[in-house]
């Protein structure tokens, strides 16, 4: 078999150039030789008529043909013999009928293996779906791969790029047209018409703003994020609506409350940790006094770093501790940041007892909960 | 003629008769594309893409992507009479009533999970291996486009159950809206319809998983897959491959088999993990509620490096003139990926800036031919890897009982001070291999044969270069290998004849090492051996 070599057409072979051309397929072609002859010569010539005529067209101006493939060497695998054809067929055909068992395997399954969860349900009914369909898709997909890998040709093919770039005769000629069309179109001339045109145009780029704004009701912005739906006297109750009274919650305790009022445990806001500890563990600062009852305090749960709810609470060491960024605050001191991305206490909500005994707010927080937000003023 | 053929036959001249397809399909058949194994990275992550439509179609007949409340009546019964969204009643009627379609939702994740991870080891390849260059930097930026919005894809996704994890992290997008300057309050409303949870950022989110982003996803991917034929791609260097040619083989047969192939067995995959390996079990974490939250709340793998950033911050925040700047929101999880995803974008033009290579480039480099390249993204690497630790050092903290403070003072010394370290590690690496292949290229390989000579000297043998590696290694454009290449019987001899002025009109400094001399030189190496490795290794 003769072979097609793609040796460089330059003048000074150095030996970078001779390792770059293909070895040990026959002679090599030498400096200058023109490629088109060698590519005519081969028997595996795989050329569209394009390429001839690139070919001829390509040597006068030095450039690189197009669409021209052709064999470089037949690759490295050994074509198989009759019978180790038939026995690699035999494996493609065994993965392409194990498709067949998956498929089948499949319909089964999903038809016959109990599903009413609670009542008749096999927990192997979704790995079984998932064994019979990889078996369905892994019999495709490896038998396609082995019939490529083995029972077809493996050839190593050259194709030319082709030039990224225009001619300079092209790019000139489309500059020319764009210019000449603009000219055309008077804009560089009649000041009115484009400055209205850009004035036009550009006024479209404020319609959809309207539309954006209807995203959101946002006439009491600052409000909804300075205020949570607790109020002076609004008891302090339980997911469940259950007040909370004074003694129930024992020491070291804690119950998340909500303020009772119609979905107050939904407000993602309101939701508030109320903590018991030893009325001596607790330090607060003198205004703060009497926001704590007999040890029982109350913080906001969302986390002024991300607003998630800030709910371990360890015992010992009276830390609350987010689940999301790991911020640690102090509940025996007014919710401090002891450590984490946090920049802002816990915010504390005074509380008192009414006369039946259950905790009822003093108003709202007395500063915004949850993240800090630009319009925040401390 | 078999009744196959003609029926083909007859739809090809039918086809042909209205739009003279021939020539096209011809050309198209006998495209060459390079073989190597990671080629196949970017078409994992293409496969996958597939993978998520087919089953995101599926997933779409039963989903209900609605905030409206129901009560749980469903077969799972630890949940029965509970209040929850009618999107994560329907998550779970998908889970429990619907046959396959828990494999479904799986496959879906899974898939999700492994389409951002082929993207991002396809990214990598690209970017060591220098294919970003011209003439393909348009194709990096679709490319950076692609990752970026497959990242908010796949949050988007992992939204619309509404169970207490993805409830989470919305209010975790929500207080990032909120601590952007200015707008930041506004933003969060009109995304959300209001104060936080609002109703109707389940309704929103849904539309834009399933139609709006997919759909610029595929429209780039089309581009990017463009780009690829008509560019044609890459290879390395290896006998033959020039920078103006392309080896392989043709798309037809062979090839296409073996893609088409690969495309069942990426889906196999994806189905053996969907049936076997569980993935968001939503029905244990509940219904969101946005009181509760779960110890070790954990994102998908591609947020966990924000996820990270933001927990090493410190508490900085600045309250002035009325207004309160979250630094330690703002910074880790807005300027910090925007600096991030705009130097990625940028980096092809940044190098060529600064390497002053303007000129074309289809054969790949190696890595360690470029060593302070492959050092930047080394130390991007560690970099991102020791926020992806951060992001679960709660979990790293309870599984090694560490202290999770600790963890973090430590992991914010290391984001620190590790990259530039690794740059420097890397780059020093990559030299070293590179004079290893200095040392094969002039010795070639040691054969361990000790030969006498008559004078008494003893030498060992070497063995010729094999020529698949010699051209690979004589790819490397320094001055020093030119020499070692161009040099044939002159040996070191020549390498001080190299021309200055040559030198110098290679791009070198920053980017090109200059610490490599020709190991020649060091080793005293005699002219007739390096002659010797030469010419064996060109034997033709």
């Amino acid at each position: 078999m003769s072979d097609v070599s793609n040796g460089p057409s330059g003048n000074q072979e150095s030996v970078r150039d001779r390792l770059k051309s293909p070895a040990g397929h026959g002679e090599q072609s030498g400096p200058g030789d023109s490629r088109g002859s060698d590519l005519s010569t081969s028997d595996f010539q795989q050329t569209d008529s394009r390429t001839d005529a690139a070919e001829a067209v390509g040597h006068g101006h030095g450039q690189l043909v197009e669409h021209g493939t052709t064999v470089l060497h037949p690759g490295k695998r050994v074509p198989l013999d009759d019978a180790a054809a038939r026995a690699a067929e035999r494996k493609v055909a065994g993965l392409f009928l194990l498709a067949v068992v998956g498929v089948v395997g499949f319909v089964v399954c999903f038809i016959a293996v109990p599903f009413d969860f609670g009542t008749d349900y096999s927990p192997a009914y979704t790995p079984l779906l998932g064994l019979f369909m990889t078996m369905a898709l892994v019999g495709v997909g490896a038998g396609a791969v082995l019939w490529a890998k083995t029972l077809m040709v493996d050839e190593e093919m050259v194709q030319e790029r082709h030039p990224f770039a225009s001619e300079p005769e092209t790019r000139g000629e489309a500059a020319a047209i764009l210019a000449a069309g603009f000219q055309d179109t008077g804009l560089p001339r009649r000041s009115l018409l484009r400055n209205s045109l850009l004035l036009g145009a550009g006024s479209l780029a404020i319609l959809p703003v309207p539309l954006l704004f209807g995203l959101g009701r946002f006439q009491h912005k600052e409000d909804a994020l300075r205020t949570t739906s607790w109020k002076k006297g609004v008891r302090l109750v339980r997911s469940d609506g259950s007040p909370v009274k004074l003694g129930e919650v024992a020491v070291g305790g804690v119950e998340t409350v909500f303020p009772d009022v119609p979905d107050g445990n939904k407000a993602a806001d309101s939701a508030s940790l109320l903590i018991r500890m030893r009325p001596d563990e607790l330090v607060v600062r003198e205004s703060r006094k009497d926001w704590s009852v007999d040890g029982h305090i109350v913080y906001s749960v969302v986390c002024t770093h991300l607003g998630c709810p800030v709910k371990l609470y360890e015992q010992q060491t009276h830390h609350l501790f987010c689940p999301c960024h790991q911020s640690t605050f102090d509940a025996s001191r007014e919710a401090k940041v002891l450590f984490g991305p946090a920049a802002r206490n816990l915010p504390q909500l005074a509380i008192s007892v009414d006369a039946q005994g259950y905790f009822i707010a003093q108003g709202d927080y007395s500063e915004p909960v949850g993240p800090s937000f630009w319009e925040r003023k401390s | 003629m078999s009744l196959a053929t003609k029926g083909a036959e007859g739809t090809a001249t039918w086809v042909d008769d209205r739009l003279a397809s021939s020539g096209f399909v011809k050309r198209s058949l006998n495209k060459v594309f390079p073989d190597h194994w990671s080629f196949m990275l970017g078409e994992i992550a293409l496969y996958s893409f597939v993978i998520l439509l087919l089953t995101g179609t599926y997933l779409t007949l039963f989903y209900d992507g609605s905030s409206r409340e129901v009560i749980y009546n469903g077969s799972y019964v630890p949940l029965r009479g509970i209040p929850m969204s009618s999107a994560y009643e329907s998550t779970l009627r998908i889970s429990f009533d619907v046959r396959g379609g828990l494999i479904m939702r799986q496959i879906h994740h899974w898939a999700a999970l492994l389409f951002l991870a082929a993207i991002v080891v396809h990214l990598m390849r690209v970017f060591f291996t220098g294919a970003f260059r011209k003439p393909r930097e348009l194709n990096w930026l679709i490319g950076v486009g692609l990752l970026v919005l497959g990242i908010l894809e796949g949050f988007a996704g992992y939204s619309l159950p509404d169970d207490l994890l993805s409830g989470t992290g919305l209010r975790i997008a929500y207080s990032i809206a909120l601590s952007i300057p200015v707008i930041g309050s506004w933003a969060a409303f009109l995304v959300f319809g209001g104060e936080f949870p609002g109703h109707a950022i389940i309704e929103r989110l849904y539309p834009i998983h399933i139609l709006l982003v997919p759909g610029v996803i595929i429209g780039l991917i089309t581009f990017h897959m463009g780009l690829i034929w008509y560019q044609k791609h890459t290879q390395f260097a290896g006998p033959g491959r020039t920078e103006t040619n392309v080896v392989g083989s043709r798309l037809y047969p062979a090839y296409a088999a073996k893609a088409g192939g690969f495309f069942f067995l990426v889906f196999g995959v994806m189905t053996a993990l969907g049936g076997f390996a569980q993935i968001n079990p939503i029905w244990l974490y509940g219904p969101y509620d946005p009181s509760k939250v779960s110890a070790g709340s954990q994102p998908d793998w591609y947020v966990g490096f924000l996820d990270g950033s933001t927990r090493l911050m410190p508490n900085w925040e600045l309250r002035t003139l009325g207004h309160t700047f979250s630094f330690n929101v703002l910074f880790p999880t807005v300027i910090l990926p925007g600096i991030l995803f705009t130097a990625l974008a940028l980096y092809p033009f940044l190098e060529a800036k600064f390497t002053k290579d303007r000129a074309y480039h289809n054969l790949l480099d190696r890595p360690r031919d470029r060593p302070v390249r492959t050092g930047i993204g080394a130390a991007a690497i560690s970099f991102y890897i020791l926020l992806m630790i951060a992001g679960g050092n709660d979990i790293i903290a309870t599984i090694f009982h560490l202290s999770i403070n600790e963890i973090t003072y430590t992991l914010r010394t290391g984001v620190l001070l590790v990259p530039p370290l690794v740059f420097v590690f890397a780059r020093r690496a990559c030299l070293s291999l590179q004079r290893a292949d200095d040392d094969l290229l002039h010795h070639g390989i040691e054969s361990g044969t000790i030969r006498r000579l008559p004078s008494g000297e003893f030498v060992e043998e070497t063995v010729a270069l094999p020529e698949q590696y010699a051209v690979l290694l004589t790819s490397l454009d320094t001055p020093a290998r030119r020499a070692l290449a161009a040099g044939g019987g002159h040996g070191d001899s020549d390498l001080a004849t190299v021309r200055p002025r040559e030198v110098q009109a290679r791009p070198r400094g920053f980017f090109r090492p200059k610490g490599v001399q020709p190991s020649g030189a060091q080793h005293g190496s005699t002219v007739p051996e390096l002659e010797g490795a030469q010419l064996e290794n060109t034997v033709d």
